[in-house]
């Protein structure tokens, strides 16, 4: 393992496991003004990576500049580089809307499409993606909303109305919906934040049981949910000049229990939120 | 005029529960409280008023020559029979008419005020659109009448009467009219565009952020986001725009006066000359008498009513479509 | 707690699926966005055919219009042309005084009581304020020529005033009242209620905040309201062509018939001489530039008093 002595960022796969993503020395800005940096890590296959940090650290940020979602805001630029298996999404040859069937992603509040069904949610991606043939369609709803442990609950309502599931469903639904595509990896921005203890507990469950499919990167502000289920852990800390920058990336047992950055042990002893 | 209140009150409808009211028990109401009420009880007054008066001239009409009014073909001014099925099919000819070229051009508007166009400029956009709104219905009939006809007369009318199927929907005039049902309803489309625009505007911009991007995170192009999701969601709203903007053309009158022809004739070829309620009203009213008068009245009676009930539906669907919004 | 279910282990995706839906993607990529660029394209079309008909509208009311105008255009009476004086059209000070007069006394009628009920609406819950939220805004959207009619009926014949400026305004006024009334009560719900929560914690009575908190907060939307309403009501023609009968003189006074600048461009709009055809479109400008002022002044003063508010 690299190490740096300016005390930024530790680098590669602490473990030398599979790389789903590379992420090297990437800053997003807006309209001049950074608001993250200095972000070099792997992230490893077949794992949950965890994001964390207090507010306002870039994590949020960071995780939208992996799918691209910045391109959305004039004023926004990506620099440095962010490699899916080897292509840079931003400079390779790769269309922004094939990177987003590789890299999919789940919000902080339970999004479903509100005028479509449950069945028409979970396959809205691969209607997007000009898939009509309604047997494929079934199969691919019917697997991902099983991998999303929401099968049992929906498989004789299916062509229901989304939003009268309850939150947790609903996010479960939007997990679904995700995964139909066959991503390689997940983005998760605080998919818990907005839900009740018991939800979110099952969502932790799930992205246990998901990981064996596809490769979780989660954004989350809750220290105790990173030790609960994440593999490896990036901290990020909003610096003097107001622009968040990696801290520490570790194995979640490392930075937890022997980081090697001062912030980082206080931020887990909980000594700053 | 009316579309920037429009575009308020639709925005009050679509946002939060707005603030204000409190009903003090009536030993601390004051002057002040039995002030508004007055005017409140005024303003009630007027609109029954607005609503009785109208109806109360037009009655000997209905009384008696109802089924003439409504069915008949012919007016016959000044004793009668006065026959208003030329109006009502010409309003309802133009109105449509327009409403599908504002729709279609309104709604691409829209998107492209939405979508396309960056932040900063879209105030610049909205008041444009304003202005477009703020030009007299007279001045429209003008421009229609002064600039339009002729260029119709001459060059659009002989064009479209090439067509293969032109007899059908044109019919095949001897003469070429400038002032026809054709031309009523294009203005009337120019007039009501702001209408639609200025709602479907706001309605298609409170799409929440997270839906776009959640449907983009799918792989979507963002046409895919428009059609899939953006629309969908603000197809309640959308609708409400729509009549709304129905609502509008129908009531509107010296343009149509102007360059429909002022013929009343039950027409269903487009370039023959026509009217409508409103216009024929105008056309004629100065001239008339007692029971033409009553007969003009019942025909107002109907424009009323078509136009309430337009403008209520539009209302409805907006207060719907802010539900749809809530699930989110 | 009927969604509690055994998690289950995630089917093997069948590859062949897979493979399917990878090939399918990929291959409809080009296609759909080109789909893409295509449709958004034509929706900017759209906005740019939005635009077409009020440039082509301005530059003809500008190029026909301007050469009309002079200080005669403003001062003189009409006249007809004749014969031996095809251009003697003289001006149209009688439509302009009619406007001005019709205009005021609507203004008169409308203003004070549409703020009355717009307060009303804005500090109101019952029913009588929700059923005239609704009136006012259907009012909003009527045909103006019913307010015409309206006007005829109760104003010309009923109290047997005759065509007269007082029933053109009378209409006008009727036109005037729900836009004031919505406005109004748009501007006064805009108020944020942590000022009428500060009045109230300060010990004033409900009808004081209202007076000296509440509406000089809102006074800025009000007047926006107002001017709204007021360039609506002077390029109406309908409600008024059926009860003013077009008077020729500068009279202001109320009981006699008078003329407006929308009704003048309606009768001669249709003249066999060309000069008063050619007048027309004068009138036309100076009516357009009239509102146009209204509505930016009224859209400037809004946005900067929104500023201030931020």
């Amino acid at each position: 393992m690299t190490e740096t002595h300016s005390g930024t960022a530790v680098t590669a796969s602490p473990n030398r496991q599979a790389i789903a993503m590379q992420l090297k020395d990437v800053a997003v800005s807006f309209n001049g003004r950074t608001a993250v940096r200095d972000c070099t890590f792997d992230v490893a296959k077949n794992r949950v990576t965890s994001l964390i940090g207090p507010s306002g650290s870039g994590k949020t940020t960071l995780l939208r500049a992996l799918n691209r979602l910045h391109d959305l805001t004039s004023g926004a630029k990506v620099s440095g580089h962010i490699l899916l298996e080897g292509t840079d999404v931003y400079r390779g040859d790769l269309t922004v809307t094939e990177l987003r069937t590789r890299v999919g992603m789940v919000f902080q509040r339970p999004n479903p499409f509100p005028t479509m069904s449950i069945y028409d949610n979970a396959v809205s991606g691969l209607r997007f993606n000009g898939i009509k043939k309604k047997a494929l369609l079934d199969e691919a709803a019917e697997t991902s909303l099983r991998a999303a442990a929401l099968w049992d609950s929906v498989e004789g309502r299916l062509k229901v109305a989304a939003s009268n599931l309850s939150g947790g469903e609903q996010q479960r639904l939007c997990i679904a919906r995700a995964l139909a595509m066959d991503p390689e990896v997940l983005l998760m921005d605080e998919p818990t934040s907005a839900l009740d203890p018991i939800a979110t507990l099952r969502i932790e469950e799930l992205m246990t049981t998901l990981k064996s499919r596809v490769t979780i990167i989660i954004v989350t502000h809750n220290m105790q949910q990173a030790a609960r289920i994440s593999d490896d852990c990036a901290f990020l800390l909003m610096g003097e000049d107001r622009a968040g920058e990696l801290i520490e990336f570790d194995t979640t047992e490392k930075i937890f229990n022997n980081p090697r950055d001062p912030r980082t042990l206080d931020y887990t002893l909980g000594r700053f939120g | 005029m009316s579309e920037i209140l429009n575009e308020s009150i639709v925005a009050l409808e679509l946002g939060d529960e707005a603030a204000g009211g409190y009903n003090p028990p009536a030993a601390s109401r004051t002057w002040y409280h039995y002030l508004l009420l007055a005017g409140a009880i005024l303003f009630a007054a007027v609109s029954v008023g607005f609503v009785g008066t109208i109806f109360w001239s037009s009655l000997p009409t209905w009384l008696h020559h109802a089924g003439t009014l409504l069915g008949g073909k012919g007016w016959a001014s000044p004793l009668g029979p006065f026959g208003g099925l030329a109006m009502i099919t010409g309003t309802f000819e133009t109105s449509l008419i327009a409403l599908v070229l504002a729709v279609i051009v309104g709604l691409g508007t829209s998107i492209a005020i939405v979508f396309l166009i960056p932040r900063r400029f879209r105030n610049v956009i909205a008041t444009l659109v304003e202005l477009l709104a703020a030009v007299p219905s007279i001045v429209y009939g003008l421009w229609g009448l002064l600039v339009l006809a002729p260029w119709m007369e001459t060059t659009v009318n002989p064009w479209l009467n090439s067509w293969p199927f032109a007899k059908a929907i044109f019919g095949n005039p001897g003469q070429e009219f400038g002032t026809s049902l054709l031309l009523a309803s294009i203005v009337l489309g120019i007039m009501i565009l702001p209408t639609f625009v200025a709602i479907s505007r706001e309605v298609i911009a409170v799409v929440p952020q997270d839906l776009i991007e959640a449907s983009l995170s799918l792989g979507a192009t963002r046409w895919q986001v428009i059609r899939g999701v953006v629309l969908p969601t603000a197809k309640i709203g959308l609708f409400g725009a729509t009549f709304l903007a129905l609502a509008r053309a129908t009531g509107e009158t010296v343009a149509v006066a102007l360059v429909a022809g002022g013929v009343a004739n039950v027409q269903f070829h487009l370039l023959y000359p026509g009217t409508s309620i409103a216009a024929w009203i105008a056309t004629v009213f100065g001239e008339s008498q007692g029971n033409e008068i009553a007969a003009l009245m019942a025909l107002g009676v109907l424009l009323m009513l078509l136009n309430f009930g337009l403008s209520l539906v539009s209302r409805w669907l907006v207060r719907r479509q802010r539900r749809v919004l809530a699930l989110v | 707690m009927s969604d509690m279910t055994e998690i289950q282990e995630p089917k093997e995706v069948g590859n062949e699926m897979r493979g399917e839906i990878r090939r399918i993607s990929s291959h409809s990529r080009a296609r759909r966005l080109a789909v893409s660029r295509m449709m958004i394209a034509l929706c900017a079309i759209a906005l740019l055919v939005s635009a077409v008909p009020l440039v082509m509208l301005l530059y003809q009311l500008f190029k026909q219009g301007l050469p009309v105008i002079d200080k005669a255009f403003f001062t003189t009476l009409p006249s007809t042309p004749s014969l031996i004086a095809p251009n003697a059209t003289g001006g149209v000070s009688n439509a302009i005084v009619g406007t001005l007069a019709l205009t005021i006394y609507a203004s008169v009628m409308a203003i004070p009581v549409g703020i009355l009920v717009g307060i009303y609406l804005a500090e109101t819950e019952s029913k009588l304020a929700s059923s005239l939220r609704v009136i006012a805004q259907t009012m909003a959207g009527a045909p103006s020529i019913l307010m015409g009619l309206f006007a005829f009926s109760f104003v010309v014949r009923d109290l047997n005033v005759g065509f007269s400026a007082i029933a053109g305004s009378f209409a006008l006024a009727v036109l005037m009242l729900p836009v004031i009334v919505i406005s109004t009560e748009i501007a006064v719900r805009n108020v944020p209620n942590t000022l009428r929560e500060a009045g109230l914690a300060l010990g004033a009575k409900p009808h004081v905040i209202s007076l000296r908190v509440v509406l000089p907060a809102s006074a800025s939307g009000i007047v926006t309201g107002t001017i709204l309403a007021v360039s609506r009501a002077v390029g109406e023609t309908a409600p008024v062509m059926l009860v003013i009968a077009g008077g020729f003189t500068n009279s202001w006074k109320p009981f006699d018939p008078v003329s407006a600048l929308p009704l003048s461009i309606y009768e001669n709009a249709k003249s066999e001489w060309p000069s008063l055809r050619a007048q027309v479109w004068g009138i036309a400008l100076v009516l357009v530039v009239f509102i146009f002022v209204l509505s930016l002044s009224a859209r400037i003063w809004a946005s900067r008093k929104q500023q201030v508010k931020n």
